[in-house]
């Protein structure tokens, strides 16, 4: 193979090939695609995502947050496993309740960029709107996720989160999390027994009046327990509110329902 | 069949063939350095990088509570500092150099060159901070945010030209297969980036057509891009060390031609089992398993070359990380075939195995053949050998060692983690604990590397600061060898 021009030619149309087949083939096959309807009146399926749900697409965007979360439900058909009696079964994802279906192209028609994920260091995400739709769960999770799952070794997103000072009432939206989470965002605090002698003696008998049973707090034991109890409760002063990418952030993930109407090539 | 041997030079010729590499190595000796040295600064960035995503793995308080270091920003700017920045600036380095040497030719306006390290550089830093800032795109291997991309475009589009030019000025009338290789990543890379910004930031295709891109993209990169480079250096560097021409001719044709036809086919296996066409994946997997042909090809023809030569592998580091690379493409070339399979992608797709795969790839194989290469080149471009075989023996042993550990922890935790994952009744949490002792052994394996890395770069800019002796001997070896180095060292007629 001495002449240039051979190679040129042969890079050219074996990587064409594959350029039209893998990339123009499916372009055409799939660029028609129209949201679903089942009966004339009913709202179309998917819709585009918008508002704050639109904004918080870009904070998931920005943050990787698809480096650990797929979107995307596999089929019943998909993955062998074996029950405790040994016999053979598929379809994790969805006994997970990932999803109730198998996600399908038309449920991406409006996704851009469409994150499909390559990994599962999370669970998926694709249908977490229906699955946990309470939006206090996903702010206190956001802000320190081994406040509900000890395992977890996702990242705290506390730098969505303000800690302030509570002036007049709580803000509504201000999290449900103790101290032991808020005191030292991102982190889970607990403080030094020096530390913690300063604010018995400062208010230990106010945090002693809330106790079911007495408890002694010249024994050590006594203490701990009191601390213990302490660190569940929330600070008085001070309270955690989302700013706007915490915000849109989990407004994305509630707005996350792609398993959740039928559509018809979707049926295994 | 007989086995080939080198041509016999009278001494006149060696001189005069001496004299012509060395016009040539100074033709390259500015713009090929400049690629090398800012290649091995993103190395040690992109080391950094993966030791902060790496550790947060495990450790999930370890650096929290900066949007910066947050371990989905930090792990989108390691892909970027070591694939576009350390790897394509090594690859870039490999390709001027090598087609340099193997045309016969120097090197035209090397000045403008510098024109397009810089603009590469400043890609490869907008991408890498770009994305720590908060810019970063999610889209696997085309992160950076897009003000990055015109940087690359003019950047790869100047190389392209000036290696295309060099071949076309070329004295030796033979193609050498190295030269094959890279005519077509200097061809495949733009277009494969032009395509693939065009779909996905400039006019983006929605829906599942954009993944589809992605992964023709990202599986391409590798494939097209390093694979060829770092093929071709293999080729050009174990017969040029070892001081006989390459075994055979034809099955070096069979593997370029399959790895240009199946390749570029193999990339939607990164989509089995998610919502694309069916036919698509099967196309993928189809030429993932015909891969087996050009990966076999190269494989048999390298070790053909090397047998009765594997002795050498104690003295040359130049030799020896590239037969490691060469091994690794091999093994890691089948293992990717396998994990095409629907039944086997089942249980890795969505795990560490495919990030062990992965590295296997990036580093295993490509990057420990640009060590190779950067051992052999560097010295002959700057005049000076290496300052310390200890170093270099540093280097060797933290690669192999750290690659090796990296790969088994995550293989094996990779594939439990699918098994686990494909069954139900397994709670989430457990696997997530199952997965830290491995997920904290590739912490120490990426340890190791980092240390290797640091003394790849001090022997780097020693020799650039002239500590090394002249090149006028034999090269730097590990130890030095029992017999002196066979003269054919340096006059094999592979180009």
């Amino acid at each position: 193979m001495d002449r240039g021009m051979v190679i040129f030619l042969g890079a050219l149309l074996t990587f064409s090939s594959s350029w039209l087949g893998l990339i123009l083939l499916p372009f055409w096959q799939l660029r028609d695609e129209q949201p679903y309807k089942k009966d004339d009146g009913d709202e179309p399926y998917p819709r585009p995502l918008q508002g704050k749900a639109l904004a918080g697409k870009k904070v998931y965007q920005n943050n990787g947050c698809m480096y650990c979360h797929s979107q995307q439900v596999r089929s019943a058909r998909f993955g062998n496993w074996w029950d405790a009696t040994g016999e053979q079964k598929t379809g994790a994802d969805i006994k997970r309740s990932w999803g109730q279906r198998r996600t399908v192209s038309r449920d991406y028609i409006y996704d851009n960029p469409t994150m499909l994920g390559t990994m599962r260091t999370g669970p998926d995400l694709a249908n977490i709107g229906v699955r946990n739709p309470s939006e206090a769960w996903h702010h206190t999770h956001m802000f320190n996720p081994r406040s509900a799952n000890a395992w977890s070794v996702m990242p705290s997103f506390a730098f969505f989160y303000t800690r302030e000072r509570v002036v007049g009432a709580r803000s509504d939206k201000a999290l449900g999390l103790a101290r032991e989470w808020t005191v030292d965002p991102g982190y889970r605090w607990r403080p030094s027994a020096a530390e913690w002698d300063a604010v018995l003696k400062e208010r230990g008998d106010t945090i002693l009046a809330g106790q079911a049973e007495a408890i002694d707090i010249k024994t050590a034991e006594g203490k701990k327990r009191l601390l213990d109890f302490w660190l569940t409760t929330p600070e008085e002063e001070y309270q955690v509110v989302p700013n706007a990418d915490g915000d849109a952030l989990v407004a994305y993930l509630l707005a996350l329902r792609k398993a959740e109407v039928p559509l018809p090539e979707a049926k295994e | 069949m007989v086995a080939p041997t080198a041509p016999q030079l009278s001494p006149r010729d060696r001189e005069k063939s001496a004299a012509e590499r060395a016009a040539i190595d100074a033709s390259c000796r500015a713009p090929v350095v400049a690629f090398a040295a800012s290649a091995v600064a993103w190395l040690l960035v992109g080391s950094v990088l993966a030791l902060l995503a790496s550790v947060k793995l495990h450790s999930p308080y370890f650096l929290t509570g900066s949007a910066e270091l947050t371990f989905g920003r930090v792990r989108m700017a390691h892909l970027q500092a070591v694939g576009i920045g350390w790897s394509s600036l090594a690859t870039v380095a490999a390709i001027l150099w090598l087609m340099c040497r193997l045309s016969r030719a120097e090197l035209v306006y090397p000045k403008l060159l510098h024109v397009s390290c810089a603009l590469w550089n400043v890609g490869v830093f907008l991408a890498v901070f770009g994305i720590i800032f908060g810019d970063a795109q999610s889209v696997e291997w085309l992160d950076a945010p897009p003000y990055a991309a015109p940087f690359f475009v003019a950047a790869l589009g100047i190389v392209s030209a000036w290696t295309v030019a060099v071949f076309r000025r070329r004295r030796e009338s033979h193609v050498y297969v190295s030269q094959w290789y890279i005519m077509g990543a200097v061809f495949w890379f733009p277009w494969l980036y032009l395509v693939a910004q065009f779909m996905i930031f400039w006019s983006p295709a929605t829906g599942v057509v954009q993944p589809i891109v992605n992964w023709w993209f990202g599986h391409n990169v590798l494939g097209l891009w390093f694979t060829p480079a770092a093929v071709g250096s293999a080729y050009y560097l174990i017969p040029k060390i070892i001081g006989r021409p390459v075994h055979s001719y034809y099955l070096s044709i069979i593997g370029f031609w399959s790895l240009a036809l199946f390749y570029s086919w193999a990339g939607m296996h990164h989509l089995i089992g998610g919502p694309i066409p069916g036919w698509l994946a099967s196309a993928s997997t189809v030429g993932s398993m015909m891969m087996i042909i050009p990966v076999l090809a190269v494989a048999i023809n390298h070790h053909m070359t090397m047998r009765g030569h594997f002795h050498r592998l104690r003295y040359s580091p130049a030799l020896r990380f590239t037969v490691f690379g060469a091994i690794a493409y091999t093994a890691v070339s089948l293992q990717g075939s396998f994990e095409a399979l629907k039944d086997f992608s089942e249980v890795t797709h969505f795990t560490h195995y495919t990030v062990a795969h992965a590295h296997l790839g990036a580093y295993g194989f490509v990057t420990m053949i640009y060590f190779g290469l950067f051992y052999y080149m560097i010295p002959r471009l700057t005049g000076r050998e290496w300052a310390s075989p200890v170093l270099i023996r540093v280097h060797f042993w933290c690669a192999a060692v750290g690659i090796t550990t990296y790969f088994a922890a995550l293989s094996i935790g990779g594939w439990w983690q699918g098994r686990m994952l494909n069954n139900p009744d397994v709670p989430f949490g457990k696997i997530v604990d199952y997965l830290r002792p491995h997920l904290f052994t590739r912490s120490v394996a990426g340890v190791l590397l980092t240390v290797g890395h640091l003394a790849f770069a001090a022997s780097f800019v020693m020799n650039l600061g002239g500590w090394g002796k002249k090149r006028a001997g034999g090269p730097t070896f590990f130890v030095e060898p029992v017999q002196p180095a066979a003269p054919t060292h340096e006059a094999v007629a592979a180009s």
